[in-house]
């Protein structure tokens, strides 16, 4: 691991989120520090309740701390206003859900040519080259013209994760992923994930209660109540869970 | 941008069939456009074929009228009567300056007033005819054939007395109020006395004033009728409103007073009434298909037939009376005596017998009675209001019947009756400056203060004609107090209704306005200003005023009618609005996710707001379309077919017995626009909502 080599995509920097609800005032995250570098493959760990998904979507540009300093692909997102910060999430970040988020009255083809269209980049051909693509690397070149109600659930998985991954983003999060798939197609998607990370070195930052999700990552941050616990190397992580998920 | 542009269209247009909300929104723009195109093309073709009534019956394009008239112009009467207009004291003057514009075709003088008429009962017409005996026997002395004529009329009014008597016995009867005092008991009594009878010719004259005003006004069937007519230069009118047709008689000959009675007015007023009733239950029954046993207006109709048998009893004299009974004894079967039980079960019609009674009616008893109050060539006296107040009473040889084809069941257009302009102007009585001066001169030359009858006849009358104005002077104008008694002033009266008036004179005198036809009717209000701008240029104090504005409350009414249509429409449309964007509410918020995830992975607000209005729009023209085009359909159907006007109400209004809708391309892109501007003002609040989705929701897990 050489995690200095090169500046940090995401820096998280004494990070509170509280969520005001009338009365109560939740704190979900109280005070986050961690940083994530280029071509790393991080997993988010922590028991339910404990932070998770506010963390990524404070990364993912869709949520603002309440305060200190988010920062991805070195830019300040308190500084953005809400057009740059949706750019922002266009070209520099993908986004794959838990529960997939396909536009059910697309093809599998449209779905993964969405993000194209919207950065405007592409002809007609280059996008149609760069989908099929894709969809080739997910395995499903052959259902293109499909809908999404037409596949199965690791099927729409692996399109979202196809279509996370068009715009060649430099950062893809990913919330419990596999959080609505059985184990076998669940490590399916991480393999997928992980092929796609050691060809590419597109970043991941995915999110998992799942011990056997956990091994393949670089390393594993730990949150509970808002806080970090610790970052584990992938071995270390995976004896402390056979430790303490026991 | 291309990409842009399709992915919203292919989004949208994948969201149109799929999505239930989105359905009821396109049916309800379906219905909507169906609507609009529909309604809009039958409002259109109703306004212009009331137009095309109003314009061919009497008011032209344009009418033309005194600028110092307190109304304003209501050719088929305001609200109240007559409109109080101030007259035009020369048509010949304002003529030239209109026609002079290049697109008016004709212009033709009139004025609509309104008078009273007594169309008489039967027994003050018989007595009428007696008398006239009577005088042609004083002039000529008595012959074989007037003597059986003056015994006939004697013997018809004696029968007339008698059934009067039977009426007041059977009154008596019944224990009822009588209506009649003592004092016409006492006469009925005298009449009904063979002394009566056998001294009657003792003094004849004595004898028919003691009936007429004793006896007459003791029966109720005559009528004051109110008639509408428009003075007029008859050939002008004629060849100006081609619609115009002359049904029975003869048209009025060129320049000579006289009178076309319109043939509805003629039909609903004049005639017989058990004849017009049964003329009615004949027409509904073919026309509209009304069976007297389900139609209670056919059964009171038929009711009405059998008890009021009165005014065909005092039409026979005994000869005809018999000759009725043994033909009514033949056709019914039976030996009823009695003429009266006799009409009473004739008239006594249903479903089954009602053809073969109807054609019976018109073979066997019809050539006995008198079918019309006023026999077409004969004279007819109305009596109206001067200007100055007067009661000016005028006769008018009635030379006819006319209608205007297409709407010769509209009461409306039926209501006005033609007359030529001299005895229009005779009945109005207007005195302009011109005239009173040359009155005054008149009497100071004959050197009295009032100038004798006779006097002012001769002087206007004789070499220079032309001024049949002075109406208090004028012969053939009756003076209440003192009619004409005396053979020279009959034969005056004779002189003046065949005396030929020459273009000139009917022009030059007084009108209330002018009906202005135009070659091109595109160009009215055009014209309409050029006109007013004409006129005063010239001098002349006028009003141009347009055929609906002239149509007073008729055009008013269309207006109204309009606007009551149009208020509905707009009304549906808010209910629309209101509907679709509910329904767009629940299509964004059933559409959260997709929204969020959306904006999540890139899309900026604008795209949600377009892809949204995109859609709307796209519902709009698609089920918009299909709106335009099935409504295109029934109307092609409906202009094919025609809407029948099934009350005659409608006649005036359908121009004609069937309205033959046409749809424009206005009524089309109207509907399309409507659609289109609701559709999207629905959608703005509905959209403007889901560009404020968070791209949390995205994030969201399934509930
Ligand atoms: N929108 C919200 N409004 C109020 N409180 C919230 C909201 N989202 C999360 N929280 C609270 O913040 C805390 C952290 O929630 P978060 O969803 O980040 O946890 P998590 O680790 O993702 O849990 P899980 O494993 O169940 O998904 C929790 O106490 C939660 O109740
Ligand atoms: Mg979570």
């Amino acid at each position: 691991m050489n995690p200095a080599a090169k500046a940090p995509i995401v820096s998280i920097t004494n990070v509170t989120k509280d969520y005001n609800l009338g009365k109560v005032v939740v704190p979900a995250l109280r005070g986050v520090d961690l940083q994530v570098h280029p071509g790393e493959f991080i997993s988010i760990a922590g028991p339910s309740g404990s932070g998770k998904t506010t963390l990524l979507n404070l990364i993912g540009c869709v949520d603002t701390a309440t305060t200190g300093v988010v920062s991805v692909a070195g830019q300040d997102t308190k500084q953005l206003s809400e057009r740059q910060l949706t750019n922002l999430r266009l070209h520099t970040i993908g986004f794959i859900f838990q529960s997939f988020n396909l536009v059910s009255v697309l093809t599998v083809f449209q779905n993964v040519e969405f993000p194209l269209l919207l950065q405007r980049k592409l002809d007609k051909a280059q996008r149609r080259e760069r989908v099929m693509q894709l969809l080739e690397q997910v395995g499903l070149a052959g259902h293109a013209k499909h809908r999404p109600n037409e596949l199965s659930g690791g099927q729409r998985q692996r399109v979202a994760v196809a279509r996370a991954l068009v715009t060649r983003p430099q950062l893809v999060l990913a919330d419990e992923p596999t959080a609505n798939l059985d184990s076998v197609t669940g490590q399916h998607i991480i393999d997928l994930m992980k092929e796609l990370n050691q060809k590419e070195g597109t970043t991941f930052i995915f999110s998992t209660h799942d011990a056997k999700v956990m091994n393949h990552a670089n390393a594993v941050w730990r949150l509970a109540d808002g806080k970090i616990l610790d970052r584990l190397s992938a071995s270390e992580a995976q004896r402390a869970m056979a430790v303490g998920g026991h | 941008m291309g990409g842009h542009f399709r992915l919203l269209m292919q989004v949208a247009f994948r969201n149109l069939f799929t999505s239930k909300i989105n359905l009821l929104i396109g049916g309800i723009i379906f219905f909507g456009t169906l609507l609009v195109v529909v309604g809009g093309a039958l409002l259109d073709s109703m306004d212009s074929a009331m137009s095309r009534s109003i314009i061919g019956s009497v008011a032209g394009h344009i009418q033309v009228y005194s600028d110092d008239s307190k109304d304003e112009l209501g050719l088929f009467g305001n609200m109240g009567g007559e409109p109080d207009l101030a007259a035009v004291d020369d048509f010949s003057r304002i003529k030239p300056v209109l026609e002079k514009h290049p697109n008016v075709k004709t212009v033709v003088p009139m004025g609509t007033n309104g008078a009273l008429i007594t169309s008489g009962n039967t027994v003050d017409l018989t007595l009428a005819r007696l008398r006239d005996l009577y005088k042609k026997r004083a002039e000529g002395g008595e012959t074989p054939g007037l003597r059986e004529n003056i015994d006939s009329l004697k013997s018809h009014v004696r029968q007339m007395v008698a059934l009067m008597e039977e009426d007041l016995v059977r009154s008596q009867a019944l224990l009822s109020e009588s209506a009649r005092t003592p004092e016409e008991k006492e006469s009925l009594v005298r009449a009904r006395s063979e002394a009566f009878w056998n001294t009657f010719e003792q003094d004849p004259f004595d004898s028919l004033e003691f009936l007429e005003n004793r006896i007459a006004p003791q029966i109720p069937d005559g009528d004051m009728l109110y008639l509408r007519y428009a003075g007029t230069d008859l050939d002008a009118f004629q060849r100006t409103f081609d619609r115009m047709e002359v049904v029975d008689g003869q048209p009025v000959p060129a320049g000579q007073r006289g009178m076309l009675l319109s043939k509805f007015f003629y039909e609903e007023y004049l005639k017989l009434k058990t004849a017009r009733r049964l003329d009615l239950i004949k027409q509904e029954r073919d026309v509209n298909k009304k069976t007297i046993a389900t139609d209670p207006q056919l059964e009171r109709w038929v009711k009405e037939n059998q008890t009021q048998t009165r005014e065909l009893l005092f039409q026979l004299d005994p000869i005809k009376t018999r000759l009725a009974v043994e033909r009514l004894q033949k056709v019914l079967g039976t030996q009823e005596p009695k003429l009266e039980k006799l009409l009473s079960t004739f008239l006594a019609t249903d479903d089954a017998n009602f053809d073969t009674r109807y054609a019976q009616f018109y073979s066997e008893l019809a050539p006995l009675l008198e079918l019309y109050r006023l026999r077409l060539g004969d004279s007819l006296t109305i009596t109206a209001f001067t200007r100055s107040g007067y009661v000016q009473s005028v006769n008018v040889k009635v030379y006819g019947t006319y209608q205007f084809k297409g709407l010769e069941k509209s009461a409306l257009a039926g209501a006005l009756n033609l007359m030529d302009l001299m005895s229009f102007r005779d009945l109005y009585g207007y005195l302009s400056a011109d005239k009173k001066a040359e009155i005054a001169d008149l009497q100071k030359q004959s050197g009295v203060q009032a100038v004798a009858r006779e006097n002012a006849e001769d002087a206007l009358f004789g070499e220079d004609s032309g001024n049949s104005l002075v109406a208090e002077a004028t012969p053939g104008v009756i003076d209440e107090k003192d009619a004409f008694t005396g053979a020279l002033d009959s034969l005056r009266r004779d002189d003046l209704a065949k005396r030929i008036y020459s273009q000139d004179e009917i022009e030059q005198g007084v009108v209330l306005s002018a009906a202005v036809m135009l070659k091109d009717p595109e160009q009215l209000p055009r014209t309409m200003a050029e006109l007013q701008q004409s006129a005063k240029d010239a001098g002349l104090k006028l009003r141009v005023v347009s055929w609906q504005q002239a149509a007073g409350i008729i055009g008013q009414f269309v207006l109204m009618a309009k606007l009551v249509l149009y208020f509905a429409v707009f009304i549906i449309f808010v209910v629309a609005l209101v509907i679709i964007n509910n329904a767009m509410m629940m299509a964004t918020l059933q559409r959260v996710r997709e929204v969020g995830t959306m904006r999540a992975i890139g899309a900026q607000r604008s795209f949600v707001l377009g892809m949204v209005l995109v859609e709307t729009l796209l519902l709009g023209f698609v089920f918009g379309a299909g709106g335009a085009l099935v409504g295109s359909g029934i109307m092609a159907a409906l202009g094919s077919a025609g809407i029948p006007a099934g009350n005659e109400a409608l006649y005036f209004f359908f121009s004609g017995p069937r309205l033959y809708p046409s749809l424009s391309a206005g009524n089309l892109i109207a509907a399309f626009v409507i659609v289109l501007v609701v559709s999207s003002i629905s959608t703005l609040y509905p959209a403007f909502l889901a560009t404020r989705v968070s791209p949390l929701k995205a994030m969201q897990t399934d509930e």
